[in-house]
């Protein structure tokens, strides 16, 4: 398996970040510490990552490429913001003005799915996995796959936004939900619950990396490189393709589902935009940076891209897309497998710069 | 809506203009001899003390408007205007003056005269200004020399019509040559008409209603058969079915085609974006993001042409979207070869990587574009040939923007196929989306063919761009709009053949039209997407499948 020591720097660097986040965000270093944006900053960029990961599993794994998984990722974050928003009522017992718009008198009766928190994170675990199967039943069934299934993703979510900009689907319409009050009893903005949250995403990035190596390292992880590499072939062998490229595609839903869950309340707000197909073309474009196959490169792009999202569309809005399409199309063009590509490929350049200078590298296995 | 009628009925007007005039000749003669304006007297009544013999004078004013002659409509509409905004100047003899702005005048002969310093400028009392009112509309109607002043005039008449003499509309009607306002005057008429006192009037306004098939004309026959009084009478009773029926039969074919039309158009868009990311897919097995943009930089080259021409020959405006269209052509397809050469080409057998690149593509189009024009939406100088359409039957109107969109659809859809049957490149194209390998070996230069194919696809998106320009908003983030249906095309279509792209765009089009009114844009957009995944289960290479290996 390669990769093997990125993996574990990861895995350091985020039990770092782990240990940090509830250090700095709540002062207890002499000298240091973090503000709340930062902290909040940090937990929505590790959202982001674990996002990037459920698309890396499939991509970099499979060599499926969704380019909707926005939709498992608002859907997370539904659940949720379905969740804060009944809690919140039952503190206030105030209803949420797009229900008083559309002239509900109350919760339609479903919402009681979201009532307890345990109830609402089984949703969020079963429900993105069961429409990701019965689209991906349909979609594998019938072998569509390489562009064809990403376009047909795509379009899924683009659907599914235009669905959800609409008032009486009864989410909220183009406006979302948000007025959450509190969150898991913290107040909601305040530096408990950001730290709180941020610190659960960072573990749940680092479980997820943790999890999903094992799990490619297994025999499933080895039979879905080989259906990325030849599935036919895969097929001719007598393996039923359909169901692993199935689990593995339920999986990365439902991870995406946990990155939206843990998003939303960090935000503050949900709508629709989260299933605009730019971001969820964006998902992909921070795997293609950080580089495929190895979920620390998703992480290292989604951190990455996000980052500098962050600082540039502050800094400088317009150029911003710029530096984006420009990133994308270097790395597209010269690192074929990523910014984890520039460690080979320095070394191939630098070699070839100076052949002498460099120890030699051990042959490889 | 009212502007596109107007100018859809260029052509006959030139019809109407002679038969007006030989009208007026016809008019001008009879009107000789009817009796002209008792001037002297007139003026007197207006300038009495008596209330009544004003009004008596104004009533007499309106019952003559439709027969006098033009010098003395002419004459009326000054005296009454300066009436109303008291510049009638009444000497203690009984003899007027008007105070013009040139000066006083007599009011008799208008000849420049003062008015004696003991005259009185007599004020209309509020029911003479009501009459004042329509005495000005009356003769406006047969005076004024612009269209609009005398539409506004029978508007004016409709809304006040009591006291009006019967025969005016009529009379009016037979001069009138422009034909809005001869419009105005028939639906008067038949207002009027429908009101009337004697039954067969009433039946005569309804069947004239009833051959005019329009919702609001359905609506309103309903709503006087809803009327119990007024269909008392079992006979106009009948005869509001009879005409209510046959409206809603009309309307409903009418329904029907603009359905049709509505699809017909949509499908044509969806085919001018789909088509050329049909035809590279099927070439190369690359999915293009940046289509759109295509379209999107097509629609600024054609803004460009416009903006060029008004500059450099502004007598050629009218004619820039025909003067676009090798432009549009040539620079969409030199930025598509562009992309080829520095992209795609090196994502060869990277197919997914292809995505990424041309959504960064896109992504990069959208945002030079939005620097250089701003991101406003672009206004256009659309033709007077574009605006507008001709209502056909019921409320289905043929606009002629849409027609142009379909027609220039029709020809794209006859060029391709041209060039992919008749000529070489179209021999090559097809030899290698069959199978590249093979094509190769016998000599076909597969990397020249891709670029040109590239380009191709790229100068037919640009070219959908110019035929969208008069129908959608023209912006930097267009194109973003066109892709999800563009691939839902390809998808359905399969990219065996350019028909297979024609046959999906029109459904997904007219799938897209015809549940929309019923569920809305969401609902249809859905549907269309659970058919498509659907269908993909039976034929998953699309409707019509390539041939051969792959």
């Amino acid at each position: 398996m390669k990769g093997e020591g990125s993996t574990w720097l990861a895995a350091g660097l985020l039990s770092l970040l782990l240990v940090l986040l509830p250090l700095l965000g709540f002062g207890l270093l002499p000298g240091l510490a973090l503000p709340i944006y930062a902290v909040n900053l940090a937990g929505q960029v590790m959202c982001f990552a674990l996002l990037a990961m459920a698309v890396d599993l499939m991509w970099g794994g499979a060599g499926v490429l969704s380019l909707g998984h926005g939709l498992f990722f608002a859907f997370g974050g539904y659940l949720c913001a379905m969740h804060l928003l009944r809690s919140a009522y039952a503190a206030t017992h105030k209803l949420p003005d797009f229900l008083l718009f559309m002239g509900h008198g109350g919760f339609p009766s479903w919402w009681r799915l979201a009532d307890s928190a345990p109830l609402t994170l089984l949703a969020v675990l079963v429900l993105p996995a069961l429409l990701a199967f019965a689209f991906g039943y349909v979609s594998f069934r019938s072998r569509v796959n390489g562009v064809y299934f990403s376009i047909i993703t795509q379009a899924l979510t683009y659907t599914a936004m235009l669905l959800m900009f609409r008032n009486d689907t009864g989410f909220g319409g183009n406006n979302g939900m948000t007025g959450f009050h509190a969150i898991a009893g913290l107040p909601a903005g305040g530096l408990a619950a950001a730290v709180l949250l941020a610190s659960l995403s960072t573990a749940a990035v680092l479980a997820a990396l943790l999890g999903g190596r094992a799990l490619l390292a297994s025999r499933f992880g080895r039979l879905l490189r080989a259906i990325r590499d030849d599935e036919p072939r895969l097929r001719f062998l007598g393996y039923d393709t359909l169901w692993l490229k199935l689990a593995a595609w339920c999986a990365s839903a439902t991870l995406a589902a946990i990155a939206g869950m843990l998003y939303v309340p960090q935000v503050g707000i949900i709508n629709p935009s989260l299933l605009d197909p730019t971001l969820s073309l964006e998902i992909a474009v921070w795997v293609a940076i950080g580089g495929r196959g190895g979920l620390t490169g998703a992480i290292l792009g989604a951190v990455l891209v996000n980052v500098l999202k962050f600082w540039l569309s502050a800094a400088a809005p317009t150029l911003w897309p710029f530096v984006l399409a420009l990133l994308v199309l270097l790395v597209v063009l010269a690192l074929p497998n990523g910014l984890l590509d520039l460690r080979n490929r320095s070394r191939a350049w630098l070699l070839e710069l100076a052949p002498a200078s460099l120890p030699r590298r051990r042959p490889a296995r | 809506m009212i502007g596109g009628a107007a100018a859809s009925l260029r052509i006959c007007r030139l019809g109407l203009v002679i038969w007006g005039a030989l009208m007026c000749l016809v008019l001008s003669g009879g009107r000789a001899d009817a009796a002209a304006y008792d001037r002297a007297r007139l003026i007197g009544q207006l300038c009495s003390a008596e209330a009544s013999d004003v009004l008596h004078g104004l009533n007499g004013m309106l019952a003559e408007a439709p027969g006098g002659s033009l010098a003395d409509g002419r004459w009326a509409l000054g005296v009454a205007q300066a009436f109303s905004a008291k510049a009638l100047r009444c000497g203690p003899d009984g003899h007027g003056f008007l105070a013009l702005p040139s000066g006083e005048v007599d009011a008799v002969s208008l000849a420049p005269a003062a008015a004696p310093a003991d005259s009185r400028a007599p004020l209309p009392s509020l029911r003479a200004r009501r009459v004042l009112e329509q005495v000005d509309a009356a003769l406006r109607v047969f005076v004024a020399a612009k269209a609009a002043d005398r539409l506004d005039a029978v508007r004016t008449l409709a809304r006040h019509s009591e006291g009006v003499p019967a025969n005016l509309a009529q009379t009016a009607l037979a001069g009138e040559h422009d034909p809005e306002v001869a419009r105005a005057l028939r639906a008067w008429l038949v207002e009027a008409g429908l009101h009337a006192p004697d039954v067969a009037a009433r039946l005569a306004a309804i069947a004239a209603l009833g051959g005019d098939a329009r919702a609001q004309t359905a609506n309103q026959l309903m709503s006087l058969r809803a009327d119990p009084a007024y269909a008392a009478d079992p006979r106009v009773a009948a005869a509001l079915d009879a005409a209510i029926a046959h409206v809603r039969f009309w309307l409903r074919i009418g329904d029907a085609l603009s359905l049709l039309y509505n699809g017909l158009s949509a499908g044509s868009v969806l085919f001018m974006s789909a088509a050329g990311l049909a035809i590279i897919f099927g070439l190369m097995g690359v999915i293009n993001l940046a289509q759109g943009e295509f379209i999107m930089i097509g629609a600024y080259v054609t803004f460009s042409v416009q903006q060029t021409l008004g500059a450099f020959a502004p007598s050629w405006i009218a004619w820039y979207p025909l003067v676009a269209v090798p432009v549009v052509f040539l620079l969409t397809g030199a930025v598509g070869v562009v992309v080829e050469v520095a992209v795609i080409r090196h994502l060869y057998r990277r197919p997914l990587m292809t995505l990424l690149a041309t959504w960064a593509i896109s992504l990069l189009l959208i945002n030079l574009v939005r620097v250089t024009f701003g991101t406003q939406n672009l206004q256009f100088r659309t033709p007077p040939y574009l605006t507008g359409g001709v209502r056909v039957v019921g409320d289905f109107l043929v606009t002629w923007n849409h027609l142009f969109a379909i027609g220039f659809a029709l020809l794209a859809f006859a060029a391709t196929q041209a060039l992919l049957r008749l000529t070489d490149l179209g021999l090559f194209i097809r030899a290698v989306t069959q199978n590249r390998a093979m094509a190769g070996c016998v000599g076909v230069s597969t990397r020249r063919i891709d670029m040109a194919a590239f380009g191709f696809g790229a100068g037919l998106a640009g070219l959908g761009g110019l035929a969208l320009s008069p129908i959608y908003n023209v912006n930097p983030t267009m194109g973003t709009g066109f892709i999800i249906d563009s691939f839902m095309v390809v998808v359905l279509g399969g990219v065996g053949s350019l028909f297979g792209t024609a046959l999906a765009a029109l459904g997904i089009g007219l799938v897209n039209v015809g549940i929309e009114p019923f569920y809305g844009a969401v609902a249809a957009k859905v549907i269309a997407l659970l058919m498509i995944i659907l269908l993909i289960q039976w034929r998953p290479e699309g409707l019509i499948p390539a041939l051969g290996r792959r």
